[in-house]
């Protein structure tokens, strides 16, 4: 006796289905994989065994279609759909990744509205149940009037053996009266729409305001080239079209066939039993396929002697294909349309492109997204084939495949996924491109977890310290590296007081033949830039020598750029980045031609181990800061010899720089052990050092050459661990008016420590490992190292400043903005302008504390005036 | 009012003249609502800046219903291509022109034809099956709001001496799809078996609106059907054929 499930035929009664559907949903979402499989295992198992009923059924219900091949579709719909997901996990964990701290899990949707068309209305339902079934969703079946005992029979089937497998009772219904009115509830109430059918349903569901995985019309053209095997060619496309009465939505509706080979590819399809209809009887199937441009409900699924018969056009009995030889591949022809029978088109094309053409059309004409399909030679053809996958707006490009056959997937191509829901992507008004299977119907969850930043320490490839290492290091030029010609890039002023002077020497000692740029002024411009890497061209050196302070190495490095890579834009080199491994500008590699020496003169900027350079275009004032590890210089030799001299001006300007370098360093939130060590102990010299290089620095070989290598310390930590909006607000400063760039950094110095400090930022830099304000406390543990005391971490951040203040007195730097001479009202009209091009400094990025642009004004105020007032 | 002219004859109703009103009497089989409704219609419509005759009265007349409005004196459009076959061009050309300007125009609170359309289609006889397939159709077609006459042909274009065409006939009006409006025209002329001109008309409204063939073709199964809801025995074999087809997949 049959069991009596309730019968849905009210809007009502349907209402109170979906709550049910929903409630089942929810016990089934708590099954394991392993219960799942097994529901899986059985349900296909009586999908399978009733195979052959529900292809009777089919037919007999619908009156479309060949019952043999039915057989196959259900026969496909439950083994191949098994066998292809079997072992697909669908249940809880799909993906771990320990390292990366990723896991994905796999959940089911909730209730899916099937709609089944009147085509396949047996295989669809048992495609989509099992799928539903696999990955724990409810589904709820709107059949098609025409087919509704078949599908629902078929429902049935699958749901006894789920139930009897241990899914949840009520997990599987159906609408037993189907009307639009239900369909569209169905598709309102559900959670996602599995809609298969024509442009209407597809329309319908996606306008359900439910995420649909709808698919649509196919008008598939088969174009077969001149290099096609024809026997196959034509065989395999009668057996496609002739497959179901031609009802699969893949299937072939036209063959567009090259005037080489046409006379042949006809003589083929006559020989294997095909009908060419003539002139008269072109025009009569014409009337009969289509009304009005709409398909005649009447020749779907029927055979080619019916339809024929229908047209009152006389054929053999045993026709496979009714033939129309047309020309046109317009709407206005009846024969361009998709005719869901064994009725095909076929065109003459003069050659590959005039075949690429027709078919191009005949998919706009209908079958946008869907299929298209191509017989040719695909050893020797290669060309055409990726001139036809590239031309077709279809989602599958079938190659010597029959397509009805081959678009379902698994039985002509085996990673084709099997499916009888293909998706046609956007051009099909579709969200799926792909066929569907069971990942369309789960949510993936990813969890993510808390990873941090790989860091790292980078560094020229040689560092040479040591008060008279110059000579030494150079002779690895000529015996290591065999260079030939070096360039020398300095300033005037060095040039002219013979600084340059041991290196030429030695290079001539060496029989390197070289050749001096003096040309190089503070502040270096593009025009300095451009005029030395003229010379570099004519000169062709494959070593650069910068010699001096920041300035020189910073022009030296330009120089290079523009020696090794002349096309190079610097307004793109100078694009901020978030992230130095993220930025989108790929820097152009350097070292190819000429390779870097840089050998600083003062203790300071750090530029000879930075990946930084600044130049300004002198046309529009504005400065290019450049910031690449492809920057990095080679090689740097820090030698104090060449410090001794250095004035007490410049001493006291780029010892503090060094200062404001660690410090920003350390605060960092890209600091790591490695910059913390290097940066704490260059810190430490300074302060004992740099008063003494300041006071006797000719004399103090010793102030001297701390000095040198505490500024090169300094460099490394801040080349790797970058800066902060001390940095920021300096070079603004710097810009504006004219402060040397030291000074303008201890001017800001207090301004930012302080600022940093605090235990409750307005905002905090994002950064992985930077997890909670923690400034203070690196504050105080340079305090510690520098042995400044203090009772608690404040008092060791005030002894600090204390300290920093002191230093600043005995190297002779004032201690506000306005004691340099700035005019109070124009400091005040520009600082709305200066403290937004400091908030937008490349440094500002590495700030422990995001700055808002109020705070950095308030920061300058504080500095210009001398008071600390709380920002 | 005086109900001696009689100037057009209907199953249900009778045109009759009265000076410079046309009073249009039901029989008493006729629905009050649809009465009421076509009267309403007009009124709607006569503001919106075509030339339509006005509503008068709406009244009783010996216990028949009646609606008068301003009587037009001159010829149909459907007289004058009767009458100068040699002139089809040219009044077919008129004829579009002003179905044309019917559909610029928006008036608010009109039926909307979609929802007609979808009421029609579940008022026929047709089997379920294909009552489903017109109804998943229509739901995919696209709704706008234009003014669609409903019944729009050559004798409900009235043409005055001074050559000023004026439209009656407004009981079907509504807001809708042009394309709809055409379909309906289309039908019409093929029932009046008009094979001379249905296809010259359906290529001069596509041209002059650039509206593709198939966007009209595409209601032509919708106003079959509903058509098929009133139309006669005759008619019903060829209207059902037109609504026997079914969407690609």
């Amino acid at each position: 006796m049959e069991k009596d499930y309730g019968i849905i035929d009210s809007v009502e009664k349907l209402s109170q289905a979906m709550i049910e559907l929903k409630e089942a949903q929810k016990v089934f979402a708590g099954y394991s994989q392993s219960q799942v499989d097994r529901i899986f295992f059985e349900a296909a198992m009586a999908a399978n065994a009733q195979r052959i009923p529900l292809a009777k059924m089919a037919v007999e219900e619908t009156g479309m279609g060949i019952m043999e091949d039915k057989v196959i579709k259900n026969h496909y719909a439950a083994e191949y759909i098994y066998n292809k997901y079997k072992d697909t996990i669908t249940c809880g964990v799909i993906e771990e990744d320990e390292a990366y701290g990723i896991t994905k899990v796999a959940e089911p949707i909730g209730v899916i509205a099937a709609v089944i068309p009147t085509t396949n209305p047996t295989s669809t339902a048992i495609f989509k149940a099992l799928i539903a079934l696999k990955t724990r969703n409810a589904i709820i079946f709107s059949p098609h009037p025409r087919a509704k005992l078949s599908t629902i029979a078929a429902a049935k089937v699958i749901y006894e053996a789920a139930v009897k497998a241990g899914a949840p009772e009520g997990i599987i219904r159906w609408i037993d009266m189907p009307s639009l009115d239900m369909t569209n509830l169905v598709m309102r109430e559900s959670d996602i729409i599995l809609a298969t059918g024509g442009p209407g349903m597809v329309k319908a569901a996606y306008s359900s305001g439910k995420p649909a995985i709808g698919v649509g019309a196919g008008n598939t053209p088969a174009i077969i080239d001149e290099s096609a095997d024809i026997v196959l060619a034509v065989n395999s496309i009668i057996h496609s079209k002739t497959f179901d009465n031609g009802m699969i939505c893949a299937s072939e509706q036209s063959v567009i066939a090259d005037s080489k080979i046409y006379a042949k590819v006809k003589k083929e399809f006559k020989d294997r039993g095909c009908y060419f209809l003539k002139e008269d009887e072109i025009e009569k199937v014409r009337k009969t396929i289509l009304i009005n441009g709409a398909l005649n409900a009447k020749i779907v699924g029927q055979s080619a002697y019916k339809i024929a018969s229908l047209a009152n056009v006389k054929v053999p009995e045993k026709t496979k294909i009714l033939i129309g030889e047309v020309e046109s591949v317009e709407l206005s022809e009846e024969f361009a349309h998709e005719k869901l029978s064994p009725v095909l088109a076929m065109y003459k094309a003069k050659n590959f492109a005039d075949a690429l053409n027709k078919a191009d059309r005949l998919i706009a004409d209908g079958g946008f997204g869907h299929t298209s399909s191509l017989y040719i030679n695909t050893v020797t053809e290669k060309e055409k084939t990726a001139e036809f996958y590239s031309r077709m707006k279809t989602c599958r490009i079938l190659i010597n495949t029959p397509s009805s056959h081959g678009g379902i997937g698994d039985l002509y191509n085996f990673k084709l996924a099997p499916s009888l829901t293909l998706g046609c992507g956007s051009w099909g008004g579709n969200s799926v491109s792909e066929n569907v299977g069971v990942k369309h119907l789960l949510n993936i969850k990813t969890v993510a977890e808390r990873r941090q930043n790989m860091l790292w320490f980078r560094t020229p490839e040689k560092v040479y310290i040591k008060k008279g290492c110059l000579p030494v290091a150079l002779e690895e030029l000529k015996n290591y590296y065999g260079k030939k010609k070096a360039f020398i890039v300095t300033d005037t002023f060095l040039f002219e007081n013979g600084f340059t002077k041991p290196i030429t020497d030695k290079l001539n000692e060496l029989g390197i033949i070289h050749q001096t740029f003096s040309n190089v002024a503070p502040d270096p411009t593009l025009a300095c830039a451009k005029e030395g890497a003229l010379l570099m061209n004519e000169f062709k050196p494959d070593v650069i020598i910068a010699l001096g302070g920041g300035s020189a190495m910073d022009a030296a490095k330009i120089m290079w750029v523009l020696y090794e890579h002349p096309e190079a834009d610097f307004l793109d080199m100078a694009m901020r980045f978030a992230d130095i491994r993220k930025r989108i500008y790929q820097f152009p590699k350097m070292g190819e031609k000429a390779y870097f020496v840089a050998i600083p003169t003062s203790a300071g900027t750090g530029s000879e181990v930075t990946p930084f350079a600044v130049i300004t275009d002198e046309t529009s004032g504005v400065k290019y800061p450049l910031a690449d590890y492809e920057l990095l210089p080679d090689m740097a030799i820090v030698d104090a010899d060449l410090h001794m001299s250095a004035p007490k001006g410049l001493t006291s300007a780029s010892g503090i720089d060094a200062v404001s370098h660690n410090l920003e360093a350390i605060a960092s939130i890209m600091a790591t052990d490695y910059t913390d060590g290097i940066a704490l102990m260059s810190l430490k010299n300074i302060f004992e050092y740099l008063p003494r290089a300041y006071d006797n620095g000719p004399n103090d070989i010793e102030a001297r050459e701390k000095m040198a290598n505490a500024a090169t310390m300094a460099g490394m930590a801040f080349a790797n661990a970058f800066l902060g909006v001390c940095h920021s607000m300096a070079h603004k400063l710097g810009a504006f008016y004219h402060i040397p760039h030291g000074v303008a950094n201890a001017l800001m110095l207090d301004e930012v420590l302080l600022f940093n400090a605090s235990e409750v930022p307005t905002k905090m830099g994002t950064f992985s490992q930077y997890d909670h304000p923690h400034t203070l406390k690196r504050y105080a543990m340079v305090a510690d190292y520098l042995g400044l005391g203090g009772k608690d971490d404040e008092a060791k951040l005030k002894n600090l400043i204390k300290a920093l203040d002191d230093l600043k007195e005995k190297i002779g730097i004032k201690k506000s903005i306005a004691e340099y001479g700035i005019d109070e009202k124009e400091f005040l009209e520009k600082l709305d302008d200066m403290a937004t091009q400091a908030f937008d400094d490349q440094c500002t990025g590495a700030n422990p504390r995001y700055p808002l642009i109020e705070e950095i004004k308030k920061m300058y105020l504080n500095a210009y005036y001398g008071k600390h007032e709380e920002v | 009012m005086k109900l001696d002219k009689v100037i057009a004859e209907r199953k249900n109703k009778t045109v009759y003249r009265d000076g410079n009103l046309a009073i249009k009497v039901f029989s008493n089989e006729y629905s009050k609502a649809d009465i009421l409704n076509e009267a309403c219609n007009q009124a709607r419509v006569e503001d919106c800046g075509l030339n339509i005759p006005r509503v008068r009265e709406v009244c009783k007349i010996d216990g028949k219903w009646a609606i008068a409005t301003e009587y037009v004196e001159g010829v149909t459009l459907q007289k004058m291509m009767d009458d100068h076959p040699e002139k089809i061009d040219e009044y077919l050309n008129l004829f579009v022109d002003l179905q044309m300007q019917i559909h610029a125009k928006k008036v608010p609170h009109l039926n909307k034809l979609k929802e007609k359309m979808q009421r029609k289609i579940s008022e026929t006889t047709l089997d379920a099956t294909t009552r489903y397939e017109l109804h998943t159709r229509l739901a995919s077609l696209p709704e706008h709001d234009k003014v669609c006459h409903g019944d729009f042909v050559p004798s409900n274009v009235i043409i005055t001496p001074d050559k000023k065409a004026y439209i009656i006939d407004w009981a079907h009006v509504t807001s809708g799809n042009a394309s709809a409006d055409v379909a309906r025209t289309y039908l019409t002329f093929c029932l009046k078996n008009k094979k001379d001109i249905v296809d010259k008309y359906l290529n001069l409204f596509c041209k002059k609106s650039d509206t593709a063939k198939q966007y009209v073709q595409k209601w032509l199964p919708i106003v079959a059907a509903s058509q098929s809801v009133k139309g006669n025995e005759e008619e019903r074999e060829f209207l059902l054929s037109w609504t026997n087809v079914v969407d690609y997949e």
